[in-house]
């Protein structure tokens, strides 16, 4: 099951055409070099392989013809040259040429739509899956939830931004890292939901496959049975803002017991099964400004990724993305900066960071209201968030009981699932600015 | 100016035909600037369409040269990512709609009066007024650049959402996109009625010559699909300021749908630029070939059947986007159906030249760059057309080298073509042979590197519309920008060799029929040809 070469485990004649071509390949010096690449990713699931074995049969057809065609058209330029002496026939029409010229090649684009639309069947049954997850694009970010168990994350791009500036050199997967990958086990035929919280984003892993369009407030589907374990990387593939360039996906492949140790991990940090009384909750130490301030410079050029938009100098970029100094908004009362963090605003770039924990959202709101030009008396705590998300009233049993976020907000990204993974949400954010720094 | 100045004494030997100048004489129309801002003169019309067309050709290339500089090298270098999307963006548009379509409409207002033994285009002041729109939409696309916010970024196929979120430099676009649709639909109503109804006496219509058909094709499906466009950008206007929601599945709409109705306007946008093309390198094979096209009648077909498919293979754009099964399939078989009457159409070509008498001069030679750059072009277009192989090269480097070869082969060498094979009949002077022969083979080998190279990115796995790449695409990105600097310094080598071709510098004139195969009514009047042509209908054999 794990080593399916076409899709019914036989070698078709595509496939053997292709390794073919492939091996003939890679005897070009140029095509076995870690760069110069020239051909598509090695396959590494049924319906990628099929679309590498369609490409090369494909390209093969045309490259005879294009070859016998314009050899012909090298023919004549070389004998029917004027400067050869070679006089103008004069015929000008054949009924039987035109005729033969327009069936030859229809019966060969028949041949080539018969593998063709075999490998779309394939490609477009995700029936019976035997796992699913939920993917979200926004600017620019993925979201992977895994739905039924009950968790979730963000997975954004883990490459320093001194690399990207020139600053370091550049490591061997620049631009292709994440913080956290999506993560799968090998042989099974996994189905993923794909959607988006703003723009159009595309999921796109070339060695599975996969690559579909996420549109907002519409799920597509689409499907995946990776053949080998291993790293596979891929590209946002519709344009989506300026980070379009910045927001990779990379898929994990684990083998059947690491993946199952990698879910029982997971489980655990997400808290989920657990008994909702056993997780702490709710920050409610009062913090200073100071704490918040030194906290909220953290995620907003990091984990929060405001400065994308809203810039270091939070100037913003005029007619983009509206500044933040001077801003009515920053410097205007609490519950209006608590609001729009937390539900972002519809039909603008400003998406809900919901999924961040209290303490990040208080850090980043005291930290805009006490950055350049900005001195606002007001800001918020922890528990405002809190509150917030419950309707304005603290959840009753605030140490004891889990948060769950106020009803009635919005489609927003909501990456933190059922009650109880509040707390691993926090958790899960608390890892990830440590990686940050680390890495950074 | 390419055209001949307004009652300037005409210098060719072989010109005899002075009843012109004396009847000019009788009109007391303007000179210096007032005279191209209120002129109804095709041959006027035509050169500023040209120059406006090659201003607007070095400006989008200027882009492409931003955008291939910040890609030489991996990491961020000149550009920030949103100016690098701006450019990116309006490089696509200004060149679409700035550069080759004027170019052609250009080509059109000279050479359709010429070919058909017309006196002037059918609406003279109408034609005046479809050019003058063009510079405002120029000025509105160039100048959103320095607007807050700068230009549209969203690509030049404008996709919401992302396009709703924009800054103004999106209205001012959809506003100048607005202004060339109604200058491009007034074009074509021209077109065709000149077409129809300002032939020759004995020129029916199966015996004009191949430009003609195809334009005449060409502006029937301007005509049907730019009200789409119009239609679509409008949508996207007022879902960004007066609250409808055509794209925002919040309010019941969806993105997706402007992607259909963008699509059915841009797919036979696609051969809105080529079959004019087509035109040009039907008639300039012949010529050279000095033997009758092949299969006249069947050529005439085969582009009236492309122009017909191609309102049916839109969503062979979306097959990513979602599209049910059903839709993926048809909509792979009938894209693959257009490459019978192409594939028709090069046969008839090749077949052209078959035991013709040929010539190398500099048109011929665009004109086989034309086949053969095209050709291969066809080729990826057909391997996209397979819908999952295009589920992996979809929205990567191969597409973007794929519809370079359609577009910059298809529709700027022939253009070249056109201005090498014409120009000495609009200017009186030849162009000198030697240079136009670097021109061609400086442009085609500075292209290959260029666009060659996008194949191999694309099918690595490089997506398109990126500012920065993984260091494994570094080789080839550096490989394609050395092509674009050489490919661009080729084209400023051309406007020196046009220029030294319209002062007469050159030092060659040119005889009314300079080219002993050309065929057809534009080669029976003087060079230059002379202010007012064919008063009185000629004749036609």
């Amino acid at each position: 099951m794990l080593k399916q070469t076409a899709c019914d485990g036989t070698p078709s004649f595509i496939s053997v055409v292709s390794r073919t071509f492939g091996a003939l390949a890679a005897l070009v010096p140029f095509a076995v070099s870690a760069d110069w690449k020239m051909n598509l990713q090695p396959a590494n699931s049924s319906v990628a392989q099929q679309m590498f074995d369609l490409h090369t049969l494909i390209t093969v057809i045309c490259v005879v013809i294009f070859v016998g065609v314009f050899g012909v058209m090298f023919y004549s330029l070389y004998a029917h040259r004027k400067s050869k002496g070679h006089k103008a026939a004069q015929f000008h029409e054949s009924a039987t040429v035109e005729v033969l010229w327009t069936i030859i090649p229809f019966f060969i684009l028949l041949a080539m739509a018969f593998p063709a639309t075999k490998a779309v069947l394939d490609m477009r049954d995700s029936s019976a899956p035997e796992m699913t997850i939920k993917v979200t694009g926004s600017q620019w970010k993925w979201g992977y939830d895994y739905i039924h168990d009950g968790f979730g994350y963000v997975s954004t791009l883990a490459t320093p931004l001194a690399q990207i500036h020139n600053s370091e050199s550049k490591g061997d997967n620049y631009l292709l890292e994440v913080d956290n990958p999506l993560v799968v086990p090998v042989g099974k035929k996994v189905r993923v939901l794909i959607t988006a919280a703003d723009v159009l984003h595309a999921w796109w892993v070339p060695a599975l496959g996969v690559k579909q369009d996420a549109v907002p407030g519409f799920i597509r589907d689409a499907w995946f049975r990776a053949d080998r374990p291993g790293i596979y990387r891929g590209n946002c593939a519709e344009l989506c803002g300026k980070e379009h360039g910045f927001m990779p996906i990379v898929v994990e492949v684990k083998t059947q017991a690491d993946y199952d140790k990698w879910l029982a991990a997971q489980k655990d940090k997400y808290g989920v099964g657990k008994a909702a009384t056993a997780v702490a909750v709710i920050d409610t130490k009062i913090y200073t400004r100071e704490e918040l301030v030194a906290h909220g410079k953290t995620v907003y050029e990091g984990l929060g990724g405001c400065q994308g938009c809203h810039q270091p100098t939070g100037k913003g970029i005029p007619g983009q993305f509206p500044a933040l100094d001077g801003s009515k908004v920053v410097n205007g009362p609490k519950d209006g900066q608590v609001a729009l963090l937390l539900n972002g605003k519809a039909g603008t770039a400003m998406a809900s960071f919901k999924h961040l924990t209290d303490k990040d959202l208080a850090g980043v709101m005291a930290y805009t209201r006490s950055t350049w030009s900005n001195k606002s008396a007001e800001f918020a705590q922890p528990l405002d968030f809190a509150k917030a998300r419950n309707g304005g009233v603290l959840p009753a049993g605030t140490t004891a009981s889990a948060v769950t976020p106020a009803a009635g907000i919005a489609r927003a990204p909501n990456y933190v699932k059922p009650p109880a993974e509040t707390t691993g949400g926090r958790d899960n954010s608390e890892v990830r600015r440590v990686d940050i720094n680390t890495g950074a | 100016m390419a055209s001949v100045p307004h009652g300037a004494p005409h210098t060719n030997p072989v010109h005899g035909d002075h009843a012109h100048d004396g009847h000019d004489d009788h009109h007391h129309v303007p000179t210096g600037l007032m005279r191209y801002v209120t002129t109804t003169n095709h041959k006027d019309i035509g050169s500023m369409y040209m120059w406006f067309s090659f201003a607007m050709f070095i400006s989008g290339g200027i882009m492409a040269l931003l955008i291939r500089a910040e890609l030489f090298q991996p990491g961020l270098q000149i550009l920030e990512p949103e100016r690098f999307n701006q450019l990116t963006t309006l490089h696509g548009i200004v060149m679409i709609f700035g550069a080759i379509m004027p170019a052609f409409v250009g080509f059109a207002n000279w050479m359709l009066p010429l070919q058909l033994g017309a006196p002037d285009m059918a609406f003279a002041r109408m034609n005046n007024w479809s050019f003058w729109l063009l510079p405002p939409a120029a000025i509105l696309l160039i100048g959103s650049f320095f607007v807050p916010g700068g230009a549209a970024a969203g690509g030049w196929t404008l996709y919401p959402p992302l396009s709703i979120q924009a800054g103004m430099g999106m209205d001012m676009m959809i506003f100048a996109v607005h202004i060339m649709g109604a200058s491009s639909i007034m074009g074509s109503i021209n077109i065709i009625t000149t077409i129809l109804n300002l032939r020759t006496p004995g020129m029916t219509m199966m015996r004009m010559p191949m430009f003609a058909w195809t334009w005449l094709i060409t502006a029937f499906l301007l005509i049907a699909t730019m009200p789409v466009l119009a239609g679509a950008v409008t949508m996207l206007l007022t879902d960004r300021h007066f609250g409808t929601t055509f794209f925002n599945a919040a309010g019941g709409g969806d993105p997706v749908m402007f992607q259909h109705i963008f699509w059915f306007f841009g797919h036979p946008e696609v051969y809105i630029i080529a079959l004019p093309a087509f035109g040009v390198v039907s008639q300039i094979i012949p010529a050279f070939s000095r033997k009758p096209l092949f299969g006249y009648a069947s050529m005439v077909y085969a582009t009236a059947s492309i122009a017909i498919l191609s309102f049916i293979v839109w969503a062979h754009h979306m097959y990513t986007t979602g599209l049910p099964m059903a839709g993926q399939l048809y909509f792979m078989y009938a894209t693959m159906l257009i490459a019978v009457p192409t594939a028709c159409k090069i046969f008839n070509w090749l077949a052209t030249m078959w035991r013709g008498s040929i010539t190398l001069e500099t048109p011929m030679l665009f004109c086989l760059g034309f086949l053969f750059l095209f050709t291969l072009g066809g080729f990826t277009g057909l391997v996209l057309s397979l819908t999952p192989v295009d589920i992996q090269l979809h929205d990567t480097y191969y597409v973007v080298a794929h519809f370079h070869y359609v577009m910059v082969a298809g529709a700027l060498f022939s253009a070249f073509a056109a201005v090498y094979y014409w120009g000495p009949k609009w200017t009186g002077w030849m162009y000198e042979e030697k240079l136009g022969k670097i021109h061609f083979w400086w442009s085609l080998i500075a292209f290959n590197v260029t666009f060659f190279p996008q194949h191999f990115l694309g099918l690595a796995g490089m997506p398109r519309r990126i500012p920065d790449y993984n260091m494994q695409f570094a080789e080839w990105n550096m490989v394609s920008s050395v092509g674009a600097f050489a490919f661009g310094t080729a084209q400023i080598f051309f406007i020196i060799i046009v220029l030294r071709m319209i002062s007469g510098k050159s030092g060659i004139r040119a005889a009314a029929k300079p080219w002993d195969g050309a065929e057809g009514l534009e080669w029976t009047v003087p060079s230059p040809a002379p202010y007012h042509t064919f008063e009185t209908p000629p004749a036609f054999k």
